[in-house]
């Protein structure tokens, strides 16, 4: 198959690209879902095949062949340099790549227990067992998934790259679901909503989220949210838990700094970002207590490799430190733009799409103290818990998101349980709002696997650690 | 016999069990997409991926390969084989779909299908040339697909389709615009109109200034009524969330929940939409009435849900593949009617005083049971005053009711569009809304963002 990357390359050099580089992608997944005590569904996908892409007179092509032949990798060249020239005659600049060291060697996540290899049969039991602990009377729908993935990544360049590296994923999660006589309805979720939390590492991963441990505990907050209080509106101090954390990050730092947004090669879609290229250094995102990086060597993280989908080395980088803005998420391409070395957050969601501007791991670097000691300092506020909604504008500023649950926070302790909560803001202000985030115990990394961008559409893996975090006067409770 | 078909044949003699069923999507497409005026992510795809669904002693299991020689379907065979065996009995399983007649949908046209990718690339460049004060952002794409489901009951069913989509945003740094169009076939689309459409827009649109947040009586254009329409289908028109009680129509079928005007169905056998033969389960499409004149009539079925559900319910050829239907049955072809406004300018002059959105960005369904969904307006937001469309407005951000906003339809322009839905993730599988241009007095901003531009 190494081979294959190599004939692509010769191909696409031989027709004339200036620029190519070829990724064999093998894939192997499993899913199991489990719902109400039933199977839902237990599937495994294969996928496999090779992109090639190439620069031609400064523009771009790609072209992905899912056939692992000559004649497959051969036909995904010429079709890249074709789409490439077609689009040279109309560029009305040339695209520069950052100079890189050319790429080698071997990278592989660290595994116990391969994932994939684990009976199915212990998949759906864990499910199950999970699934049973969630039962209450209100609670109408139970669910639990367990997700495996196996890949195999073959990289190689005409500048020399040439690097193999094997990723191993899994994860999981619960939900319930509670509904009352009168149709209302509230749900939790753990480790988090959206599909669960997912590792890059063995199935032992998986044993450590202990979903059975945790179900009775998910069942009984989806049975009492029904009959919660609804979260006030006003302007309070909140502290955001840790999982809630990871969305804020997500969607309010990562996206942002996303340099291929910040040049508006992503406006017609996901959009662009508040950001500037000459705010690095200066720009002021948020408190002192702001401290963000990313970093793709990260231990089990779904956002760490050897070397991204363009062959740069993993390198942890600074994005936002004092609450500085120091660092963008970067491609060769966006690097030589802005004329820094920014490291390389390249990456494709499969053989058949190019490689985009990702997030790697990024994450809110860790304060001091326990979640206790953030409340200590709270005379009358939220805490808010586990996200339910989502979405900010197409800069990346105005936000709204929505918690599957809240609690009272009064005289420094936990009070009542509330329903339906949500808080907004605009991104630097909140930001500006931050005055302490907990320490080193409280910091729990999470990873996502439904990080959409691009046109087509990709789905990023990532994971963001965080800790609880505290914010001043915040505007909570802005639903209808 | 199609490319499609032939594999799920294939794929059915390989399956190892009681009874098998599979579907198999091929596809070859090219996006030219761009940005700053420049193609700048050009991709093409070609893949063909199986599903393989086998049924052995009452166990279900599932695979799905793109490695279509034998050996990849034996492999696969295998895989959803263990799968089985690794499974409970599954006491829901309404079996598999006997063979049926679908209907002849259309939705093929062979120019577009013939589309290489320099025609690709040249239609970009059309759409370039149409907005040229302005950098244009966005896409030009065509693709063929081909479906087929075939089955150890007999089933054997095939569709081919082409879409094509030009998707264009006119932007400098203090404007921007939006225009967008979508046919099966490429020849009914005018790239360069569609620029010129956003770039009109963008034009109007420097200089923007905040609103106070309220509930507004507003004019929401077929690309901003297309989305919400979708997400609150996505949520509530789907039979499964109806029966987990989810759904804003759960217990409230037959109760007249909106205004009269709203009319909503979902017919994959209209070739004004994406036309759609049979589901993935091989069921014939059906058309499915579900709110006549306001009133909640229906949702959209699969087998699994209408074997759930008991009471004579049938799939309305509705269902996903199998290891996507936790979703339930979702309506790819939704159509809403047309009113009686000849114009968007009537519907202006209907509102009076309000705002005109063009565009919606990042929608999030903030309670499914309820019908409240949030996002932004972008690349088009207006005060309407005094019957007028006038001064451009920062984006903002709303948190509203789709109920109330359907409830309380001021008027519907008499012309639909079909409006794009699919943002091409995963296997390629082009499906769009048909609506008109709506007004309404419940549009609820909650705050206000950043102004247009880039």
């Amino acid at each position: 198959v190494q081979d294959l990357t190599e004939k692509a390359i010769d191909a696409a050099v031989a027709a004339g690209a200036g620029y190519a580089d070829s990724r064999v992608v093998r894939r192997r997944a499993q899913h199991v879902a489990t719902k109400n005590g039933e199977v839902d569904s237990v599937s495994d996908a294969e996928t496999e095949g090779i992109g090639v892409r190439v620069l031609v007179d400064g523009a771009w092509g790609f072209a992905g062949d899912p056939r692992l032949s000559e004649e497959g990798a051969r036909d995904a060249a010429l079709r890249a340099v074709a789409f490439a020239r077609a689009s040279a005659s109309r560029a009305r600049s040339r695209v520069h790549l950052a100079a890189i060291p050319p790429a080698t060697g071997e990278y592989a996540a660290p595994v116990e227990r391969d994932p994939v290899e684990v009976p199915l049969e212990e998949k759906i039991a864990l499910c199950l067992r999970a699934e049973e602990g969630m039962r209450r009377p209100e609670v109408k729908i139970t669910e639990a998934t367990v997700r495996a993935m196996r890949e195999e990544r073959l990289f190689r360049s005409s500048e020399g790259a040439s690097v193999t590296q094997r990723f191993v994923e899994c994860g999981g999660g619960i939900d319930a679901l509670a509904v009352s006589d009168d149709g209302r309805v509230q749900n939790r979720s753990y480790p988090s909503a959206h599909g669960g939390s997912s590792g890059q590492t063995g199935w032992e991963f998986v044993e450590e989220l202990g979903l059975d441990r945790e179900a009775p505990r998910v069942g009984e907050e989806a049975a009492a949210l029904l009959t919660a209080d609804a979260c006030p509106s006003g302007v309070t101090t909140i502290v955001v838990d840790a999982e809630q954390m990871v969305l804020q990050v997500h969607e309010s730092v990562g996206h942002p700094t996303e340099l291929d947004r910040v040049y508006g090669t992503e406006a017609a879609y996901a959009g662009t970002s508040f950001l500037k290229p000459d705010d690095l250094g200066g720009l002021r995102y948020g408190s002192e207590h702001m401290h963000v990086t990313a970093d793709p060597t990260t231990a089990l993280g779904l956002g760490t490799f050897g070397w991204d989908d363009e062959g740069s080395p993993a390198r942890r980088q600074p994005v936002v430190e004092g609450g500085v803005l120091t660092g963008y998420l970067a491609s060769r391409e966006t690097s030589a733009l802005i004329g820094r070395d920014l490291g390389g957050s390249m990456r494709a969601d499969s053989w058949s799409r190019m490689p985009l501007v990702r997030m790697t791991n990024l994450h809110l670097e860790p304060g001091a103290g326990s979640l206790e000691d953030l409340l200590a300092d709270v005379d009358d506020g939220l805490y808010l818990c586990t996200n339910k909604s989502w979405s900010i504008d197409d800069k990346r500023l105005n936000f709204q998101f929505g918690t599957q649950v809240a609690w009272e926070i009064k005289k420094g302790k936990l009070g009542k349980m509330l329903r339906d909560p949500t808080y907004m803001g605009v991104t630097p202000e909140f930001w500006g709002r931050l005055d302490a985030v907990a320490g080193t115990e409280e910091w729990t990394m999470y990873g996502l696997t439904n990080c959409g961008k691009g046109q087509p559409g990709q789905h990023a893996h990532v994971s963001h650690g965080t800790s609880p975090a505290r914010f001043r006067a915040v505007q909570v409770g802005v639903r209808q | 016999v199609s490319r499609a078909l032939d594999l799920a044949e294939r794929a059915v003699k390989a399956a190892e069990g009681d009874e098998a069923d599979v579907s198999v999507h091929v596809e070859s497409s090219g996006f030219a997409r761009f940005a700053a005026s420049a193609v700048h992510q050009p991709t093409l795809i070609r893949d063909e991926t199986v599903t393989l669904r086998v049924v052995r002693d009452g166990r279900i299991g599932c695979a799905t390969t793109n490695r279509t020689d034998d050996d990849g379907l034996a492999a696969a065979a295998r895989h959803a084989a263990e799968a089985a065996d690794s499974a409970p009995v599954d006491p829901s399983f309404p079996g598999l779909q006997e063979p049926a007649r679908v209907p002849d949908v259309g939705g093929y046209d062979e120019a577009t299908a013939a589309l290489t990718p320099e025609d690709q690339a040249e239609s970009a460049a059309e759409a370039i040339s149409g907005a040229p004060g302005f950098g244009l952002y966005g896409y030009y794409t065509s693709g063929v697909t081909e479906i087929a489901v075939a089955s150890t009951t007999g089933l054997a069913v095939s569709q081919s389709a082409t879409d094509t989509s030009v998707l264009t945003l006119a932007a400098s740094v203090d404007s921007s615009g939006y225009a967008e169009a979508t046919s099966w076939r490429a020849g009914d689309l005018d790239p360069a109109a569609v620029a010129r459409e956003a770039a009109e827009k963008a034009n109007r649109t420097r200089g923007a200034t905040p609103i106070e947040p309220q509930t507004f009586r507003a004019v929401l254009e077929p690309y901003a009524i297309s989305e919400l329409l979708f997400y609150f289908a996505f949520t509530s028109l789907n039979a499964l969330a109806l029966l987990e009680g989810r759904s804003y129509l759960s217990g409230r079928l037959g109760e007249k929940l909106f205004d009269e005007s709203f009319t909503v169905v979902d017919d994959g056998l209209d070739p004004v939409n994406y036309p759609k033969a049979f589901d993935m389960e091989g069921v014939p499409k059906q058309r499915v009435s579900m709110i006549e004149q306001g009133v909640a009539r229906n949702v959209v079925w699969d087998r699994r849900t209408a074997k759930q559900a008991g009471d004579g319910h049938v799939s309305t050829g509705h269902a996903l593949a199998p290891p996507a239907q936790a979703f339930g049955p979702i309506p790819f072809n939704l159509s809403m009617a047309g009113g009686d406004a000849a114009s968007v300018d009537e519907l202006v002059e209907r509102v009076g005083d309000g705002i005109y959105v063009t565009r919606l960005h990042y929608l999030g369904v903030v309670d499914p049971r309820e019908g409240i969904i949030t996002g932004m307006t972008r690349d088009g937001t207006f005060r309407i005053e005094d019957g007028r469309v006038t001064t451009p407005v920062v984006n903002l951000r709303f948190t509203t009711s789709f109920p109330e906003l359907a409830a309380g339809l001021l008027g519907l322009t008499k012309d639909v569009t079909l409006v794009n839905r699919s943002d091409f993730y995963d296997e390629r599988y082009p499906f769009g809304t048909l609506v008109p241009a709506v007004a309404t007095d419940a549009f609820t901003v909650v705050g206000t963002g950043s102004g247009p531009g880039l």
